[in-house]
């Protein structure tokens, strides 16, 4: 029986519900990029399997459990394919049971059997994952032009393994739209229904069993480094959703088997799926995730997760000066709430298995889509773990800002927008003064610690945020050129305002002791250069951090040069004028 | 990471190579206590090898600071890289414990 809170446990038979005599042995993976879930089904006509997944091993296993059930019972065997993306499908390719067309019959979208047909590496995802496709006969094409030009006819097919099935194709409407259906018939048992959801990909099906809806990749379609797929299609995945949230609401269905992850109950299943529709209504006129793309979004992948690694843990650590102080102070319970602001373990965790991944994926030359899905994966938990406003309250809320915008920056290139960054006209005089003021004086005034004096609360709060937030330019000999304003740019200011606080950081925690801002007119542009004397000398991780930086730069709407010498570090930003 | 231990002067010095994270941070912070169980009360951490440190590895530190601050006590770090020593200035520790630029200017201030 199924174990925890799980409706059908892995690699069990078990009942299908709203059938008479139909049982299932599902393969339920862990999520990922590799392989998918598998759904064995046996009806007392024939054996279907759901996507054999992308694992030899996999599909050895797969093949075994057929071997067993057809020597009690012999029965045609049918692959179907949700959609032809190499993880559903490439592990049957080296298993010798699921090469003989006589014996086993593959079935997929028609447009899928014209993918596979010519080992399409492009619409398999093969190329985006550095894989290889060969190509495979589809011996039952399904949905096909031909068919549907019959609607409610029932037409007899002999297929190459002597089973013989009859076909209805037709549509339905459901949910405001039409989704093209067809109805199998292996024999007098439990009959398949196939519906036609593109979107995922131009071939992605929803198969129904009884009271099972098996429903490939339509969960995932909207996540960020899946949206944007070659073959994925916002408006043609709308309507898919909406004519299968529609199937799921309207009765008989009452468990959502995915491609990946968990069986989940109808109930929760239309709640994820209304949340998908709604992640991909915003994703219009997204780029399309190829091989390209997914070598920009490793680096900047490995780029963004080394200066989140940084700021979480300055943040981190800042929580536990604050905490330390507090203790000393003779104010336990304030230091113990600074622990559940930010969950510095699990943080440390995730970032430790991303350092992990990473050395992984460079020693063993992994393909680039693999770190970025990874960091997708840690950044999305990361969001989870710090209370970004509290936190904002008692330590520096620049830290927590840049923090929050680089997550959401990764988060928004997965998703196909490039570059996040909104140009606008601004002085960009009155913006570096007002950055620069903001590093040099404390967050809370004499005069306003003086004022709380009177109201524990506020002043409670008041000495956290003193304590916590510490004035960067403080122990640091500053000077910046008194500079002719207003100067209309076009930039990003959030970006920009990073930017220059990522520069600031820099050369103040690497020990700079003077550091100057001085400005230049070069035609059209603006040159602002800030130097600072060079402290100790950066390692390995300067070379990953100029890159991160003239990226946040080109974000930014400006361009980054960077030089370093024994005495002076110098970065130089030049900005058009609006 | 690996620690080596070594007494000069009155003080124990704890050289360490490697990631002080997750999962070596209560390493460091046992061989920290030991010492400090078994008597020395001037801790000098050289950190010459060390390439991260994570937010446990700053809580070790600071839990260092804690036991060592009775009068004669000395606790401190030497010898740190650029972005070791980037994150220990910023998270504001620089203002509980000593940094010092090699071992040798740490032993002549004790």
């Amino acid at each position: 029986m199924p174990a925890g809170n799980d409706p059908f446990a892995s690699l069990l038979w078990q009942q299908v519900p709203g059938t008479d005599g139909a049982s299932i042995y599902p393969l339920i993976r862990k999520i990922d990029t590799i392989s998918s879930n598998s759904y064995l089904i046996a009806t007392p006509d024939a054996i279907l399997l759901i996507d054999p997944g992308g694992l030899p091993e996999q599909a050895e296993h797969l093949a075994s459990v057929i071997g067993e059930i057809r020597q009690e019972q012999d029965r045609p065997v049918f692959v179907f394919l949700t959609h032809a993306h190499i993880d559903h499908f490439a592990g049957s390719q080296e298993v010798p049971a699921f090469a003989h067309p006589e014996t086993v019959i593959f079935a997929a979208h028609e447009s899928g059997a014209g993918i596979l047909g010519r080992g399409d590496g492009g619409f398999t995802q093969a190329d985006l994952l550095g894989l290889k496709v060969s190509p495979m006969k589809i011996g039952f094409p399904l949905l096909t032009a031909d068919r549907s030009g019959r609607p409610g006819v029932p037409v007899d097919l002999r297929l190459a393994n002597g089973a013989g099935v009859t076909v209805t194709n037709d549509r339905i409407a459901a949910g405001g739209v039409v989704l093209p259906r067809e109805r199998i018939v292996f024999g007098p048992g439990t009959a398949l229904e196939i519906l036609h959801t593109p979107g995922h990909s131009p071939d992605s099906i929803c198969l129904r069993v009884g009271g099972l809806l098996f429903t490939g990749d339509i969960l995932f379609a909207a996540n960020p480094g899946v949206a944007g797929m070659r073959g994925w299609d916002q408006e043609a995945l709308i309507c898919s959703l909406d004519g299968v949230l529609a199937v799921m609401s309207g009765g008989g269905v009452s468990y959502l088997c995915p491609g990946h992850g968990r069986v989940i109950p109808v109930k929760d299943a239309i709640q994820v799926l209304s949340g998908v529709r709604t992640d991909a209504l915003a994703l219009a006129n997204i780029a399309e995730l190829n091989r390209d793309r997914a070598v920009q979004a490793a680096a900047f992948a490995e780029d963004c997760m080394e200066q989140v690694n940084e700021l979480f843990t300055i943040m981190a650590g800042r929580l536990s000066y604050v905490s330390y102080v507090m203790e000393e102070l003779g104010e336990p319970d304030a230091a113990g709430q600074m622990e559940s602001l930010i969950n510095s373990d699990t943080i440390d965790e995730l970032l430790n298995a991303f350092a992990d991944f990473a050395e992984e994926h460079h020693q063993v030359r992994q393909v680039p889509i693999h770190l970025a899905l990874k960091a997708a994966q840690v950044i999305r938990k990361l969001e989870r773990s710090f209370r970004k406003d509290e936190l904002s309250r008692i330590i520096d809320p620049t830290l927590v800002r840049r923090a929050g915008r680089l997550l959401s920056d990764y988060t928004t290139m997965m998703r196909g927008f490039n570059p996040p960054g909104v140009l606008s006209e601004c002085d960009i005089i009155a913006l570096v003064e007002a950055l620069v003021t903001g590093l040099s004086v404390s967050a809370c005034s004499d005069e306003e610690v003086f004022d709380s004096a009177d109201d524990d609360a506020a002043f409670a709060q008041i000495l956290l945020a003193r304590i916590g937030t510490r004035p960067l330019l403080e122990d640091v000999a500053f000077s910046m050129e008194p500079m002719q304003g207003p100067l209309m740019a076009s930039i990003d200011r959030d970006h920009f305002t990073d930017l220059l606080t990522y520069i600031l950081e820099d050369l103040v925690g690497t020990g700079a002791d003077h550091i100057t801002i001085t400005e230049q007119r070069d035609g059209r542009n603006i040159v602002l250069t800030v130097s600072g004397t060079a402290g100790l000398l950066l390692t390995a991780a300067e070379r990953k951090t100029f890159r991160f930086l003239r990226g946040l730069c080109n974000r930014a709407g400006g361009s980054l040069e960077y030089t370093c010498d024994k005495e002076i570090r110098q970065f130089v930003i030049s900005i058009g004028l609006a | 990471m690996e620690i080596t231990p070594a007494i000069r002067d009155g003080i124990i010095v704890l050289s360490i190579s490697g990631r002080i994270d997750t999962v070596t941070a209560p390493v460091l912070e046992e061989a920290i206590n030991r010492e400090i169980g078994s008597g020395h009360r001037k801790v000098l951490l050289d950190f010459s090898a060390v390439s991260y440190i994570s937010s446990g590895g700053l809580r070790v530190l600071l839990a260092t600071a804690k036991k060592l601050k009775a009068p004669g006590d000395r606790f401190g770090i030497c010898s740190l890289s650029a972005e070791v020593l980037k994150i220990l200035r910023l998270a504001g520790f620089t203002s509980i414990f000593s940094i010092y630029p090699s071992e040798g200017e740490a032993r002549a201030g004790w």
